[in-house]
């Protein structure tokens, strides 16, 4: 792989900020287009398989897997009970991680909280800060939006439409399905299309006990569509096929990079074109602008370690830093000529905040299977998705919108049913008896996208490098509050039909930002005053900005939200290299 | 002791607790300070000695400790339990490198409390006890579970889950009881056909 040294004196075609999903996309289409890129990281290249180590026995590692003693997780309680920054009260801990950071094979690729805080309401913000960023450790459900999505304002009156509809987007869905693999089952649903898809793993027992109920309540349970290659890529040598090791369950990664992963699946071989320069350590603090154009010339940025000031040029700049971070990053590029902050004439940068709302699930018992033997079940990319089934032909009377579930079934390395009641050996003997036959579910629904929720810059507390921190104004609404109470009773309606048994219904919310799927801080539109980006992720304030990443969202749908961030990213780079082409930038 | 006349711990506590200066004299475990001291006094050693870690539990904490996880998850027909899963090592090295005092220190008092409920109820300390009077002692605490005011019951309940965890985390819980099948690459996931022909 070759990899240029960063070149302060020249002017790069684009300058990408971030390399997640969006980064990595944006990396790839402008590579492939012959432009000159350079990529800033703010976060180390981590040696990525020594961190996740999938298949690593707990017995083998000094804590089980758990946490080095010096380090701490946030929990859902700390969560409840605190107010961010979430410094302060942890002082026995070195090293303070959002609520992911349980396990030791996260535990370098997650920020410390004490040098990257927050302030305002309570919200479980979970960033990765390494090449790759959070799609290192990602769920991996890759699901399609549908014009029940894109246009859900023609359909319920509700915020607005986006900018585009499913036919414009459809054919980057399927480039980045080709591109990078996923496995799943075509369902030909109206409202979940299918994607072009690899060799899919079965379900399991109980896991087909359950969909063949769903079927004659006229809902749709399908295998776990996950960004995840079966089949393997013949045009990425960085990527195996997936093994079914069986580590998938656990929070951590895949060290075979069947799972995508931002820097083996599109990094890597944009690299292999020899147009990507990548800059690890960068810490963006400002896009820069020309006073005379108005557009942007490139970024600022700070060495992460050595806190030196840099400035790089680029005739794009492309802001993929993750929703919040890449508001933050337009809020702090502050000049006479943009005092709001770049690309914000409209004041909604941070605003239209949404994401989905989590916690309402279900755990039961297939009793048909207590007592079998111990069965391989997590040897698989993931159990299964339970599609939305709410507001698509009959109109709920409590709520607008929809959500699913994610679920799955079978004998896992750590078995379910541990913190049943009692001890010694009838303990130990029910433990070893039931731990096959639990099945269990949660919900993703959408938080409607209001611009009440939003963030803004702190005016007081700073980060580690001197940069205004985020605050927070989000909360849940009376939406979210009523669709969670038809989540819960629709599981367990769902799990009674099924048969199962010692149903137990999870009935909390956890807290914002718990399913990491933060979304709509920079929304796309065809109004310049009601929203910040075009349909191509491009500022209507400054032709040669663009944002592609989740935060161009208009809506957050109840699908989960990477491969859509992937495919608008795609098609906006195609349109962006054509219009530097012309010379329209 | 039977579940049709559960033992009302709240009303018991106070006779042990008062019996237990009198009966005990010189306890088998050191106060919690003391023997947080003991272990700090035996720490100093040459820098040239091989790094050999303060063991946290003393020797006779060990005991105990490994015979409370074994109660819990004892060894049976099918495969070892928590000793020979070596859940107390376990239990120890956690101890040992957690920056919480608090936590030690109420670890340290509630294997104290545990042997003031065995020399109340079966007039013996723990580990001399059979293993049906170690099965009363933690009887009582478990049928009672929901009185976390006590410190011998949340001593209970992190005992538990400690062994839960350090058990299922071991090659005795993974591979031997549970009969653990994944972590291997494999040729082909086995699932179930759909539509299935449902087992009765």
């Amino acid at each position: 792989m070759v990899e240029p040294e960063i070149d302060f004196q020249k002017t790069y075609d684009a300058v990408i900020v971030g390399s997640g999903a969006a980064g990595g996309m944006a990396a790839h289409v402008l590579t492939t287009h012959g432009l000159q890129v350079l990529m800033l990281e703010a976060g180390k290249k981590l040696p990525i398989e020594q961190e996740l180590r999938s298949m690593e026995w707990p017995y083998d590692n000094a804590y089980r897997g758990e946490l080095p003693p010096d380090r701490h997780g946030l929990t859902f309680n700390e969560y409840t009970i605190r107010r961010p920054p979430y410094g302060p009260g942890f002082e026995k801990a070195k090293h303070l991680h959002s609520y992911i950071g349980e396990t030791d094979y996260v535990k370098n690729i997650l920020v410390d909280e004490r040098e990257n805080p927050f302030t305002g309401t309570n919200y479980a913000w979970v960033r990765a800060r390494c090449l790759g960023g959070k799609t290192n450790i990602w769920g991996r459900l890759a699901l399609r939006l549908s014009d029940y999505d894109f246009k859900a304002k023609s359909r319920d009156g509700y915020g607005e439409d986006w900018p585009i509809r499913y036919s414009d987007i459809a054919p980057y869905y399927d480039k980045v399905d080709l591109y990078l693999g996923i496995t799943g089952v075509k369902e030909n649903l109206p409202y979940l299309p299918d994607s072009i898809f690899q060799r899919p793993t079965k379900l399991n027992c109980a896991e087909v006990t359950l969909k063949q109920s769903l079927q004659k309540m006229g809902r749709t349970l399908t295998q776990y569509r996950a960004g995840v290659t079966s089949d393997g890529l013949k045009h990425n040598q960085y990527r195996s096929r997936c093994l079914g090791r069986g580590a998938c369950s656990r929070k951590g990664g895949c060290d075979i990079h069947a799972a995508f992963d931002s820097p083996t699946g599109l990094i890597y071989p944009a690299m292999d074109t020899g147009k990507l320069t990548l800059r690890t350590n960068a810490v963006v603090r400002e896009v820069t602008v020309d006073p005379k154009t108005g557009k942007a010339s490139g970024v600022h940025f700070i060495d992460s370690q050595t806190m030196k000031d840099y400035n790089v040029r680029g005739r794009v700049v492309i802001v993929a830093a993750s929703t919040l971070e890449s508001a933050r990053l337009l809020l702090l590029s502050k000049s006479q000529q943009y005092p709001n902050g770049l690309g914000n004439s409209s004041g909604h940068v941070g605003h239209n905040f949404c994401e989905h709302i989590m916690g309402p699930g279900v755990v039961g018992q297939a009793t048909d299977l207590v007592g079998k033997p111990s069965t391989l079940d997590d040897g698989r990319p993931g159990g299964f998705y339970l599609t939305r089934f709410r507001n698509l032909a009959e109109k709920h009377p409590k709520f607008i919108r929809g959500y699913g579930f994610e679920g799955g079934s079978g004998s896992r390395m750590f078995p379910e049913g541990t913190d049943r009641h009692g001890f010694g050996a009838s303990f130990k003997e029910e433990v070893r008896q039931n731990q096959g036959s639990y099945v269990s579910m949660g919900a993703f629904g959408e938080v409607l996208a209001r611009y009440e929720n939003y963030v803004d810059l702190d005016p007081v507390v700073k980060d580690k490098w001197g940069i205004p921190a985020l605050r927070f104004h989000y909360k849940f609404g009376d939406n979210e509050h009523r669709m969670a109470e038809d989540m819960r009773e629709t599981a367990q309606e769902m799990f009674e039909a099924a048969g199962f048994k010692n149903i137990h219904v999870s009935r909390r919310i956890l807290t914002e930002g718990w399913s990491i799927h933060e979304l709509g801080t920079a929304r796309m539109g065809n109004d310049p005053k009601t929203s910040v980006l075009n349909q191509f992720q491009q500022s209507h304030d400054v032709k040669n900005l663009f944002v592609v990443d989740g935060s161009a969202f208009v809506n957050a749908s109840c699908q989960n939200p990477t491969w859509t961030i992937m495919s608008l990213c795609w098609r906006s780079c195609d349109y962006l290299a054509d219009e530097l082409g012309k010379g329209n930038l | 002791m039977s579940r049709d006349n559960p033992i009302n711990l709240r009303q018991d506590r106070r006779q042990w607790l008062k019996t237990s200066a009198t009966v005990l004299g010189a306890s088998l475990l050191p106060p919690a300070i003391s023997a947080e001291t003991s272990s700090a006094a035996a720490s100093p050693q040459s820098k040239n000695e091989p790094k050999s870690p303060v063991r946290f539990f003393t020797p006779a904490q060990h005991s105990l400790v490994e015979e409370l996880s074994e109660t819990i998850i004892p060894a049976d027909g099918h495969s070892g339990g928590a000793k020979a899963a070596k859940v107390a090592d376990y239990i120890e090295q956690l101890l040992r490198e957690s920056p919480d005092q608090y936590q030690k220190s109420s670890w340290l008092e509630g294997l104290r409390l545990i042997d003031l409920m065995s020399q109340h109820y079966n007039g013996k300390s723990f580990v001399d006890s059979s293993s049906e009077e170690r099965i009363a002692v933690l009887t009582v605490l478990s049928d009672n579970e929901r009185m976390t005011d006590l410190p011998e019951v949340r001593f209970f309940l992190e005992l538990k889950a400690a062994t839960v965890f350090g058990y299922y985390t071991s090659k005795v819980g993974i591979h031997d009881e549970m009969e653990y099948k994944g972590n291997r690459i494999l040729t082909e996931y086995v699932g179930c056909d759909d539509p299935t022909p449902k087992t009765t």
